[in-house]
This record gives C-alpha cells, structure tokens and sequence, in this order.
C-alpha cells in the first residue's frame, strides 16, 4: 500500500464510521421515541344486550369511544373518533346525523360520509355477542368506508343541531 | 476695529473678524450610506427598543389575564373547536380540502417556498420597480394569508359556519 | 463618580471587562472584540440602518420577547409538573396561589403570541428590502428556520395548561400529521407518545418546549446574528456591488 492509499482509506473510514454513529443514533431515537402500543382503549368492552341497541338513533359506550346502533337489524359499533382531524362527532338527536363540530362533517346514522371535508366514513369496531351481551373488540378497527358508500338511505328527520356552512 | 472699545462676547474679546471659509474646513455632509459606530448610535436605539416592547408585554399582561377553559375532556369536544390562531388559516383550509392537502402539502409549499425564495429570486437589484413580481406575488400571499387567518379565528363558529364576529365571538387566543 | 471611577480602575474590574475606557473609536471598537455580548453586534453599521423605517427593529423586539419567555418560562417551570393528574391544578394554583403567578402567566402567554407576530413581521420587513439577497440567503434560510421553530414552541407550550382548548387543539393539528404520506402514522405515534393525546403525549410536548426545542432556538439565534454582523458591512444594493466588482478598463485615447 502507497502512503497516498492509507490516507485516502483513513480519510473515508472516519468519514464512515461518523456516517455510522449518526445512523446508529437515528436508529435509536426512533425507536425510543416510538411508543408500544396495545391496539384499541384495552382490547374488549362488555356493553348491553342486543335488544337495547335502537334502531332510530345511537346509544354512547365512553369506555369503547363508540357508539352503538342497529342498521338493518345488525348491531354496528361506530369510532366517535372523527376520521377527519381526530374531534369527538356527536349524534344530533334532531337530524338523526352525526356532525363534527371542528370542521363540519356530516354522517348519517350507519356512519356513511354525507358531507365536509373527512377523507371517508366513520370508522368502526367489531362486535360480538358473548352470552346476550355485545363486547365492542376496540383491538379490530375498521376502517370507514370511502365517500360514496350508501348503506342505508336516511334523509335528515329535522333540522341539524347548528347552522352548517357545508349542509 | 476700534480698539479702545473691545467687544466681549461671553466674557472673551473679539479682535477680529475674518472674512472667508471657516479655517478647519467644510461641514461634511453625511450620506445613508456612510457608516457609523455601533455603539452608541445603534445599541441606544436597540435599548430604546427593547424597552418599549417590555412595557408593551407589563402593559397588556397587566390588563388581560390569560385564558383557562376547562380542564381537558377527551369525551367531550368543544363547539366550536378552535386551533391558535396562528394555524387559523390552515383549520380555515382543513374545513375546505383533503387533509392531505391542507394539512401536508400547502404548509410544506409554504415552508419549501419561503426557504427556496433567495434560490429562485436571483434578481440582485433592491430598487422596487426592478423587483415588481416578487413583490407582487409575497403581497397576494401575504394577503391571502392574513385574510384566511382572520376568517378562520373570528369568523367561523359552531361546526365551523360562518359568524359574524360583532354578533358571536368565538375568537380563541 | 468618583467610587465608579475606583471600580473602574480596580484590578477585579478590569480582569472581567479588559477593555479600555470608551473614549474613541477605536477602544469602543476593541470592545466589541473583547466583549461576549457586544461581539454578536459589528463595530459599523451604515447610516440608513439607524432609521425606524429600516428594520422597524422587529429582529430586536423578537430577541427581546424571547428573552421574556425564557425567564418568565423558567418562573412557570418551578410550580408545574407536566402530567395530566397535576398540570390543571399546577396553572389554576400559579394564577391563585402563587404570588405574581398570574402576572407571569400573562407575560408568557402575551409574549408567545407578540413573538410570533414580530418573527413573522420581521420576515415581511426583510422581505421588502431585500435583505436576503446573496450573499445572505442562507441567513434568510435560518431565519425560516427560526420562524418555524417559534410556531412549534408556541404550539407544545399550548398543550401544557392541559384545558379544553389545549387537549382538542393538539388533537386537530397532530392527526394532521397522520397524513404525511407513508410515515404519517408513526409520525403521529412518535409525536404523541400513544393512540391519542395523553400522558406520554404531555411529557413529550413539555420537553420539547423547555429543552430541544430552546436549544436548538438559541444556537440558530446566535448563528443568525454572527451571521449578520459579518455581512452588515456589504454595499447594500448587490446589484451596485456586482457592477463595482467589475473590473474597471480605462480608454487610453
């Protein structure tokens, strides 16, 4: 090896393993700062009978961050967790929709997309029923079906809780 | 003159009075562009205002206390629901597009324009007749900006409608 | 006077601040060679950057409100644990219990919102005069940096109160994170610490507001001035100093 040779090569490796240090330390940030996380609020939520689930309007589980409701006679457990920006989307009892405060979406009872600016419908939870009783499975989320998606048909019954710029 | 009548003026004697330019030379006229030191002609000023925008934060923390809604509730959002208002106008775009367009790609544009400007503007003149669509183009921006940011912290109340804000406020700072 | 003239001779005095009395030019220029906090500042500067209508001293005003949130900040920190059994009741103690703590209160949220407003009307400012021409584009560049790194000070300092405003604001803008693309998730995940805002989240905004994102503020505030100083002394229109560059050809007739 010529003395030009090992100076080159010293002069890369350090470069390298300064390289390599700087990844290592990349590596490890992220990985410390990325947290472990159990899917869903702790897995099964024990909620009610099927009967007591309605048919016209939703019942709230706050454990789950869910509602409930019955869509052609199956039980759906619908995320309140806006699949726009992440707000809480409250029922209207007079319209019979869901509407998010934050920017105006609009979903009807089955959490299709109506209206606004949220990328898809409402996202939802698996549910079975465990002797009578319907446990939300927080841990299998579904994700909202795309704009478009028509599972029930359900104009406004009434006029919505506030005046929205996107009705 | 006559010397048997000195004149005094601030108990000195005149004796004589010259005609001509001044004897250490001419006043200069100083340019804008002809330097001066830091200190103290520069730092006074800073010091000066420094100070005025101390007694502006004593003057308004004095008179308005900052605002505590109630504590954070993760079952309940608000109705409105504001953001600072300093991301008004990106809440103002949220309601309006895709978040993956107002919420991703128009403040990435905005942050990679600003920090690409000196790159793309290579004009080096700073007279402002020569920098006309610079100007013109930060100026829309500018605007445009400033109006989403007011439409979106004083204009927009429950499920983002549109208010008037002398009928409700729902301004949050 | 005359014990500050003492002072002023004494041996102790002069082995902290080893300059010369100011008396001409030259000793106040020594000084800013001498002096840690003058040498951020040029010895020179033109004449025109002494007007109010040059730089509305918005750069001055920015330092200045960032000063007051560090030490306003540092009084908040003795009386604030950043957990969400605690944070409440720590903010609603400082405005009732703490004597002045209201007072601090309102000086760190006043001054958080007026330096935003100056950082962002100090860019307007350079903007219009041009200021970020070469050779000071990288300074521009900083200074964007700088600008960016405010909004995000002032956005994790909005968590830490832990009320209604704070929770769902933070909510809103980090799912806005959750549409980068690709990494947008885990982006999300890593900013907050969880699922949704909580606990971890709290923590994670606190350290980033009175540590990483302080320093990282600091070191690129003193860049920003160095950086300042060693170009105050351009000819002030670029294109005036190219044409000068050029080497000038006499006619010989």
């Amino acid at each position: 090896m010529s003395e030009m040779d090992r100076r080159s090569f010293l002069g890369r490796a350090w470069k390298l393993a300064a390289g390599a240090i700087a990844a290592a330390g990349a590596w490890t940030s992220w990985d410390l700062l990325k947290p472990r996380l159990p899917a869903g609020f702790g897995a099964r939520i024990k909620t009610v009978s099927p009967d007591a689930v309605p048919d016209n309007t939703v019942i709230e589980v706050p454990q789950a961050r869910a509602y409930l409701t019955k869509i052609e006679g199956e039980v759906v457990a619908l995320s309140e967790v806006c699949s726009h920006l992440g707000c809480r989307v409250p029922f209207c009892d007079s319209s019979g929709q869901f509407e998010c405060p934050c920017h105006g979406s609009i979903f009807n009872r089955a959490g299709d997309f109506l209206a606004g600016p949220a990328p898809r419908g409402m996202d939802k939870y698996a549910v079975e029923v465990v002797d009578g009783v319907i446990e939300i499975n927080t841990e299998e989320f579904i994700t909202g079906a795309p704009p478009g998606t028509e599972t029930i048909i359900e104009p406004p019954k009434g006029p919505a809780c506030t005046e929205s710029s996107h009705a | 003159m006559d010397d048997k009548e000195p004149v005094v003026i601030d108990n000195h004697r005149v004796l004589g009075v010259v005609p001509g330019k001044p004897a250490v030379g001419d006043r200069k006229v100083l340019s804008e562009d002809d330097t001066v030191m830091v200190w103290p002609h520069l730092l006074v000023r800073h010091a000066v205002a420094a100070l005025l925008v101390l007694l502006l934060v004593m003057v308004i923390s004095l008179l308005f206390d900052a605002p505590l809604r109630e504590i954070a509730n993760p079952t309940n959002t608000p109705n409105p629901e504001k953001a600072p208002w300093y991301f008004a106008a990106l809440q103002e775009l949220l309601a309006h597009f895709h978040p993956l367009v107002a919420g991703v790609l128009v403040p990435g544009a905005i942050i990679g324009g600003l920090i690409a400007l000196p790159y793309i503007d290579r004009n080096l003149s700073l007279s402002p007749e020569t920098r006309r669509v610079a100007r013109v183009t930060f100026t829309v921006f500018l605007v445009v900006w400033i109006g989403l940011t007011l439409v979106g912290f004083a204009f927009r109340g429950p499920n983002w409608s549109w208010v008037w804000p002398w009928n409700e406020w729902h301004g949050e700072l | 006077m005359r014990v500050v003239d003492r002072i002023k001779g004494s041996v102790a005095y002069r082995s902290i601040f080893r300059l010369p009395d100011a008396v001409t030019e030259r000793d106040r220029a020594a000084a800013h060679w001498s002096s840690f906090l003058l040498h951020l500042y040029p010895v020179k500067v033109r004449r025109r950057e002494l007007r109010f209508g040059y730089s509305a001293f918005l750069g001055v005003a920015s330092m200045v409100l960032f000063g007051s949130l560090i030490i306003s900040g540092i009084y908040l920190m003795f009386f604030y644990v950043p957990s969400p059994a605690n944070a409440y009741g720590n903010i609603q103690s400082i405005q009732t219990d703490v004597a002045f703590g209201q007072y601090i209160r309102n000086v760190h949220r006043w001054s958080a919102h007026l330096m935003v407003i100056a950082v962002a009307a100090h860019m307007a400012k350079v903007f219009y005069r041009g200021a970020y021409k070469p050779p000071k584009e990288f300074n521009w560049v900083i200074g964007v940096v700088l600008l960016v790194l405010t909004l995000l000070m002032s956005f994790t300092g909005y968590l830490l109160p832990w009320d209604q405003l704070a929770f769902w604001a933070v909510t809103v803008g980090t799912s806005m994170a959750s549409y980068v693309p690709l990494m947008g998730e885990t982006t999300k995940e890593i900013l907050l610490g969880g699922p949704s805002v909580g606990s971890a989240t709290l923590v994670r905004f606190y350290v980033l507001h009175v540590a990483v994102l302080p320093a990282i503020m600091v070191f690129l505030i003193a860049l920003h001035m160095w950086r300042w100083r060693k170009d105050a002394m351009l000819t002030v229109d670029a294109a005036e100093r190219s044409i000068a560059a050029e080497p000038v050809i006499e006619e010989v007739s």
